[in-house]
């Protein structure tokens, strides 16, 4: 194969692990908005569902952006050292968002409830998953921008003015705005498998609004895209016209399934069209990874390496995915399922067990050949 | 401050801290494959009462490692993205690796940690099996990388743009396989005696009972398989650096001079002035024999670079020593352990108290070996980031804030250290039954 059929297998991987990020870390980023925005009586009801929907997926979900990360730097090492040159100061931002982001809803999770510090960590975390996703926006914003140019090896931007054009900010309003949809409707699913009416109507309206608001914010990146980024705007009209016509027409159609009460066909056509706006920007671009300069042919590592990196994708995926598929079904399916004996209720089966026997015969408590616990010797 | 001081800083304080979690991550799963297994098959609530508690923490600390190591892979190009732009088409692939192992820990430590109350006990317990795996797996894919910067192999470059490359070879370059196995040995070992060191410390606080002496054993236990073992890897590891990296071998003995049949030197501070070494003590020829096998040997002294070439020799040869007599110390320490085991039954209460105060403090030393051996592998290889091809300083970002960015990041390790840390001791007064955990609910509005 040529290089450039390899480079652009592994920026379609690169694509997919995009994607794979917004759609899943996306609405972990909306849920921390949501979050945020949680006011009056139920806030607390709502703060707990976002919790327990983030809870077990988040880490797993995070590691969709390493993976665009380290794919990038394998298979583009230049793309990558150009961005990071270049935009090393939302870059950085966006990372410590993404740290408070994680850290914050962790430490809250440990500290359970009823604690002042759970409540502080509650807002770092909130505040963190709203600033990030708009950072991450900006960047995504300057680098189909074209305001970064590479020469040989040396990299030239201005490390300011690349990441706060007008459409950059729309972009990272946007790149919000789509989180808090993607979660709100992601919830609103989930309180119907819930069964729980209550945050059916918190969430539902929300992403109804949500998404009429987005749907305005994109329409202005469009707008400022056609008078001050005339490439991508020549892009999203030209090569990528079908995806970009196809990302209105199915968040009409998430909008539509939304008043349908079809939550769950909502929840897949809303990743659905996370995944083509996220496609028409790639398109729109191609062959440039970092417009004006960078494309999938100058940019590309040896044919060697591509191709070991589609390799071991692939391979990777194999274990990855069902594992993957695994932890959704547990955590993701309507309750109904579990098992009749879980591990918690079989140490606490044991425990009541074992403290019958203390109390009934502490004599004929052997050291290791009974089941441990409170020795009748511990207690010197 | 400029950008190359900066950006080492930064570099080293974000690894330090990394360091730390990351061994945990990868050991705690041995220690909870372990407890829940004893638990499951002999039906015994105080092994899953350790299991759960270890849970708990392996929760908080797999938060700090995960968000260290995003930071970490952000850290590589931003500080770095002239290394970055060289070097990542030859070693992008083991951190590509890295990944999917990552994604598998994460996955799994979903299920292990919320899966509690959602799946059957032998699942539940099935679960650390991958966690085992992909923590030594990605400590594995990781640190191939950072042997490739010590011996870098799979590549041919021309004017500075790599043109061909071979992956595996890069993969398995002649330092992967003693830096790996050091390293993943290092991570069970730290694991061990810092559990070690939680339960040595409860039982002099009085809390003698078998929870308490069962999580020490099971440290202890670990500890104890490993250190042994570490040690002929470690002095795998230092023939190995005495072939293929001389320089760095001549500053963790601090020898100045290229020598035949040379001493080794253990402790003292080096002179840079005048190529000695103060406070040591001379044993002949040992350094030799160690190094080549043979008393005789030559061995290659500072003097065969330039001066401008030398890494850090005070530090790299203090940072080597500390390592070593840890590692020593933690081999000594269990043997004791051990013994008042046997003389004393293992039901029984654990011998000595200053037994168990040696315990907790090979805690915090262990982990201080950890750095310290990571100080040799950094340090000794300075001025170098690819030893022999790229020099620090050609590798560092010329982007503004670089400064600025460190205060940052050593602020917010700070917050993270100190909240972990006060998070652990909140773990640990918890009771120590096994609990139905209500915890991953958190309703932190409810206070207002």
């Amino acid at each position: 194969m040529s290089t450039l059929t390899l480079a652009t297998i592994c920026a379609a991987l690169i694509w997919f692990a995009l994607t794979a990020y917004a759609v899943l870390g996306g609405a972990d980023f909306g849920g921390g908005i949501w979050d945020l925005l949680a006011r009056g009586p139920r806030a607390a009801k709502e703060r707990a569902a976002i919790a327990s929907a983030l809870g077990p997926v988040w880490e797993a979900n995070n590691v969709w952006l390493i993976f665009v990360i380290v794919l990038t730097w394998t298979t583009f090492p230049i793309v990558y050292a150009a961005i990071s040159t270049a935009l090393f100061i939302p870059l950085t931002l966006a990372l410590v968002g993404i740290i408070f982001r994680g850290a914050a809803f962790g430490f809250r999770s440990a500290y359970g409830r009823r604690i002042g510090a759970a409540q502080a960590w509650g807002y770092v975390f909130s505040v963190a998953s709203v600033i990030t996703p708009f950072v991450l926006g900006m960047i995504a914003g300057a680098i189909a921008g074209g305001a970064i140019h590479v020469h040989g090896q040396e990299v030239v931007a201005n490390y300011w003015t690349t990441w706060t054009t007008p459409f950059a900010f729309a972009c990272g309003a946007f790149a919000l705005g789509l989180c808090s949809v993607l979660a709100a409707t992601y919830l609103t699913a989930e309180a119907q498998t819930n069964g729980d009416h209550q945050m059916l109507d918190v969430f539902l309206p929300r992403a109804i609004l949500a998404g009429a608001v987005t749907a305005a914010i994109g329409a202005i990146a469009a707008l400022l895209a056609r008078w001050e980024e005339p490439l991508v705007w020549q892009g999203l009209v030209g090569k990528a016209l079908s995806l970009s016509l196809g990302a209105v027409l199915v968040g009409l159609a998430t909008a539509g399934a939304l008043i349908l009460g079809r939550y769950r066909l909502a929840r897949m056509l809303v990743a659905a069209e996370t995944a083509l706006i996220i496609g028409a920007w790639g398109v729109a671009q191609y062959p440039y990874l970092v417009v004006p300069d960078l494309t999938l042919q100058n940019a590309a590592s040896p044919a060697s390496t591509l191709t070991l990196a589609i390799i071991c994708s692939l391979l990777g995926m194999l274990i990855l995915l069902p594992s993957l598929w695994y932890l959704f079904v547990i955590f993701k399916i309507p309750t109904g399922s579990r098992p009749t004996e879980t591990a918690a209720s079989f140490a606490l089966s044991l425990q009541e067990q074992e403290e019958e026997q203390c109390t009934t015969t502490p004599e004929d408590a052997g050291a290791e050949s009974r089941p441990g616990g409170q020795l009748p010797n511990e207690a010197e | 401050m400029d950008n190359l001081t900066a950006a080492r800083t930064s570099m080293g304080v974000s690894l330090a801290f990394h360091i730390i979690f990351a061994a945990l991550g990868v050991g705690l799963p041995v220690l909870l494959m372990v407890a829940e297994g004893l638990g499951l098959r002999n039906r015994d609530a105080t092994w899953y009462a350790l299991a759960r508690r270890w849970s708990k923490a392996f929760g908080v600390l797999f938060v700090v490692g995960a968000v260290s190591g995003t930071t970490l892979s952000f850290e590589f190009g931003l500080l770095w993205p002239r290394f970055m732009g060289f070097a990542s088409a030859v070693i992008g692939l083991p951190f590509a690796l890295e990944g999917f192992a990552f994604f598998l820990e994460a996955i799994f430590l979903g299920l292990y940690l919320y899966g509690w109350e959602r799946l059957s006990p032998r699942a539940h317990w099935l679960c650390t099996i991958p966690l085992v795996v992909a923590g030594a797996a990605s400590a594995w894919f990781v640190v191939t990388a950072n042997a490739w910067m010590n011996t870098p192999a799979g590549f041919t470059s021309v004017n500075g743009k790599v043109i061909s490359v071979d992956p595996i070879a890069a993969i398995l370059n002649p330092s992967t396989p003693t830096e790996t196995i050091h390293t993943l040995l290092a991570c069970y070992q730290v694991t061990g005696f810092a559990v070690a060191a939680v339960y040595a410390f409860a039982l002099l606080r009085g809390r003698n009972d078998t929870y308490h002496r069962r999580g020490l054993a099971l440290g202890v236990l670990l500890g104890s398989v490993i250190a042994p073992i570490q040690g002929v890897i470690g002095d795998a590891s230092a023939r190995h650096v005495a072939q293929y990296e001389p320089t760095k071998l001549a500053a963790m003995e601090a020898l100045f001079h290229t020598t035949t049949g040379a001493a080794e030197r253990p402790f003292g501070i080096p002179d840079l002035t005048t190529g000695q070494v103060h406070f040591t003590i001379e044993i002949p020829k040992l350094l030799s024999w160690l190094a080549f096998g043979d008393p005789n040997a030559t061995v290659q002294g500072l003097d065969a670079v330039p001066r401008q070439y030398w890494p850090d020799v005070i530090t790299t040869h203090l940072a080597f020593d500390t390592m070593v007599g840890l590692g020593i110390l933690m081999i000594l320490v269990p043997i004791w352990y051990w013994i008042a085991w046997y003389r004393r039954g293992k039901a029984t209460p654990v011998a000595s108290t200053w037994l168990l105060r040696a315990l907790v403090a090979l805690g915090p030393l262990s982990f201080l070996a950890l750095e310290a051996g990571w100080i040799v592998t950094e340090r000794g290889r300075q001025p170098w980031i690819i030893h022999n091809v790229m020099l620090v300083k050609d590798g560092v970002t010329p982007a503004p804030g670089v400064g600025l960015s460190l205060l940052l990041f050593v602020g917010i390790y700070v917050a993270l250290a100190v909240t972990t840390v006060l998070l652990l001791r909140r773990i640990g007064r918890q009771p120590k039954a096994f609990t139905a955990d209500e915890d991953h609910a958190p309703l932190p509005a409810e206070v207002g």
